[in-house]
């Protein structure tokens, strides 16, 4: 049902979404030609492959985030820091949100330093900031100030260290400790990937839980009350018990941003895509295709995710194995993952084509029209309901003529599942429904698509 | 009621396996079925348990709407077993929907008025479309009018009932947006399933089973053995959802299971 209200804004928003969605689905390419780091995570402190750089320097910085309503948010975030003496306090540089995902090696010793180097865009700010690191363990700082939870680095360019030994593999979330009710909700937050000595192919040192490295994925979960956002960047007070979200993101991002690649240029604050991008489980194969699917919740409620298309299967919670005391297995799987709040969840998830059969077994031609004998008008083009993800066919790597001024996203039958949160007005950006907590799963035929 | 509505539709079956996208019910990543046409679903059942279907058209507003249901995959050990496993017989079986009603946004609906949804705040919580105390009234045939003829459209009872010793299954599953935490009292019930998968091992005992949106639970419990007929609550812990519209007195999300010494006839069907 769509109101007549509101119509032309709704056609504004429409054709915005429409721009968006083509300009994000267009560089996706296949997996063969996938580039390196194109989706998946991206370790921002690899230094070459699997080597984790143990020293990490982050500054504060600010900016803005687009949504695909048109809206821009005021944000606050962590940068990673590659040069700290070509930065002075208020010049702007490298915000992003979330935060820089940081990966480590099992054992490593870690030191974070953090630099306050207040807020560019608003630099009458004077907020003190500071990092915590849920879920680790023996967690010092030292110079800094006292505060409640940790030490603080103070405006004007103070700062704090933090020293751990990353001793326990699996996602955590590392976010700030300094008035966090607000702090956390402006986006300072980011992921921290502790690999297992086992390997990293590995989520724990458990052989149950391997995974194909080419599809290590992050949803990190948040939602956006932007009456906070415009509180803090007009100096206005805000109660923080009023808050009510009106968007909600993974990785930063709100669908259909969220399966734009990694670093896509229209989203220069926003560098973390959110897409799946596999090929169906083949107990034949030598690849071992299991995706390694890290959810981290960073916001204040509960977010139930729904993954279409099959079970996820849940090996870890906030950085633990599901494990007994004798190593007995005690994961399971779900179809309504639900990611607390400051819960991570380590998952592997394939997709097996188990339900068609070879082509033809059910009686299905692998032209819809004919398989289904749905659309009963001619001309077959009149009247229907045509999704652009849609290849035309029930059959992977199958497709069919797309009608007339129907918007093609596929490339060579692939299929699209979506994955959102269950909770339906989290999917929404505003009031604007098919948006913001949903990302896709693109599942290619096997071998990928032809370049 | 509202003759300018042409919606599309479609059926999502929420948690089959390995769906294919054609048959998924996504219309953005297949095809909506538009009004006076037809499109047939096709999928293998593999998996045994509790799932459920809904529109996904649309699908913040035609699933707050209604266009939900309840499927269960029975195993192909025993028609009576929840898996395929004998720990999971049962005697009977009820399916319990849990839902929202924001009333605000369906006066909104149904007056051609645009709502916010990033604004949801449900006033009615509802079993099987029914709210307490209507959840006790039997079940009905949309097609009749039954004795309370306001439930006419509503024709699930949520009724619990049983004999001593009996086994009995709830299947729970939710289709608000909402956290739920249904109970108890005086009962030990155990989680056996969760999202159409049997937790062998995993299974536990509770009084209280969390249920978020699109989640679903199996859990079976044994009726005590009584001398004469006993009534248990089932109800949302989250006491404020007791409640019909802010109206004083009990509503929302509450049922009875009534357990008898003896005479309550084999079960036919699931919720009789």
């Amino acid at each position: 049902m769509r109101s007549l209200v509101s119509k032309s804004l709704r056609a504004t928003l429409l054709t915005l979404t429409l721009v968006l969605v083509v300009a994000a689905a267009s560089p996706i390419t296949s997996l063969s030609a996938q580039a390196p780091g194109e989706i998946s995570i991206v370790c921002e402190n690899e230094t070459a492959p699997g080597i984790y750089n143990n020293a990490v320097s982050l500054v504060t910085q600010d900016g803005y985030i687009g949504i695909p309503d048109g809206n821009t948010v005021y944000m606050w975030g962590y940068a990673l820091d590659v040069d700290i003496d070509l930065v002075a306090p208020g010049v702007q540089y490298g915000f992003q949100h979330p935060g820089p995902t940081l990966c480590f090696t099992e054992g490593q010793a870690v030191t974070i330093t953090l630099t306050n180097l207040g807020f560019s865009q608003l630099p009458s700010l004077t907020d003190a900031v500071s990092i915590i690191f849920p879920g680790q363990t023996g967690v010092t700082h030292d110079d800094g100030t006292p505060g409640l939870f940790t030490g603080e680095a103070d405006s004007g360019g103070g700062t704090v260290t933090y020293s751990f030994t990353a001793s326990l593999p699996g996602t955590f979330i590392y976010g700030s400790g300094t008035d966090p009710q607000k702090q956390v909700q402006m986006g300072l937050f980011g992921a921290i990937i502790v690999r297992p000595t086992l390997g990293p192919n590995f989520l724990y040192n458990w052989t149950s839980t391997q995974f194909n490295p080419a599809n290590d994925y992050m949803m990190l979960l948040s939602e956006i009350d932007p009456d906070l956002h415009w509180a803090v960047e007009q100096g206005l007070p805000y109660d923080i018990t009023l808050f009510h979200p009106r968007y909600w993101l993974i990785n930063g991002r709100s669908f259909p941003d969220t399966i734009a690649p990694n670093d896509a240029e229209w989203l220069p604050t926003q560098p973390y895509g959110a897409l799946l991008h596999i090929e169906p489980f083949d107990a034949a194969s030598s690849a071992f295709n299991y995706s390694a699917v890290r959810f981290l919740n960073v916001g204040m409620r509960n977010h139930p995710m729904h993954p279409h298309g099959d079970h996820i299967q849940v090996v870890g919670r906030d950085g633990r194995p599901l494990q007994g005391p004798l190593g007995e297995d005690l994961s399971y799987a779900e179809f309504g993952p639900v990611i607390g709040a400051g819960q991570t969840k380590d998952t592997l998830y394939n997709w097996e084509e188990i339900q068609l059969g070879p082509s033809g077994s059910l009686g299905l031609p692998t032209d819809i029209f004919e398989a289904l004998n749905q659309f009963l008008l001619r001309p077959r083009d009149q009247n229907i309901m045509w999704g652009e993800w849609f290849s035309g066919s029930p059959y992977l790597g199958q497709t069919t003529d797309r009608p007339t001024g129907v918007t093609a996203q596929g490339e060579c039958g692939e299929y699209y599942q979506i994955w959102h949160s269950h909770a339906l007005h989290e999917a929404a950006n505003y009031e604007s429904g098919f948006g913001g907590m949903i990302t896709l799963e693109r599942i290619d035929p096997p071998g990928g698509c032809p370049p | 009621m509202r003759p300018d509505l042409t919606d599309g539709h479609t059926v999502h079956f929420h948690g089959f396996p390995n769906a294919v996208p054609a048959f998924d019910g996504v219309p953005e990543l297949s095809v909506g079925v538009p009004y006076g046409r037809s499109y047939t679903y096709y999928y293998r059942p593999h998996d045994p348990g509790t799932y459920k279907y809904h529109c996904h058209f649309e699908d913040i507003e035609h699933v707050s709407f209604g266009m939900t249901g309840i499927v269960f995959i029975r195993p192909a050990a025993d028609d009576k077993w929840a898996y395929n496993d004998s720990s999971t017989a049962f005697d009977r079986e009820f399916a319990l929907l849990l839902g929202e009603v924001w009333t605000q946004e369906r006066w909104e609906g149904a007056h051609i008025q645009e709502h916010d949804w990033s604004d949801y705040d449900p006033d009615y919580w509802t079993i099987n479309g029914r709210v307490y105390p209507d959840t006790l009234e039997p079940n009905s045939d949309p097609m009749t009018t039954p004795a309370i003829p306001r439930l006419q459209y509503q024709p699930i009872s949520s009724l619990i009932t049983c004999n001593s010793n009996d086994k009995v299954l709830l299947r729970f599953s939710n289709l608000g947006f909402q956290r739920q935490a249904m109970r108890v009292d005086g009962l030990t019930l155990r989680v056996i399933g969760k999202d159409a998968k049997f937790l062998g091992p995993l299974a536990y005992d509770t009084d209280t089973v969390d249920i978020s949106a699109g989640e679903t639970f199996d859990v079976l419990f044994t009726a005590p053995t009584v001398t004469t007929p006993t009534t248990y609550l089932l109800y949302n812990r989250k006491l404020a959802y007791l409640n019909n519209g802010g109206l004083p007195g009990l509503g929302g999300q509450m049922t009875e299971i009534r357990v008898s010494p003896s005479g309550v006839p084999a079960q036919g069907e699931p919720n009789t």
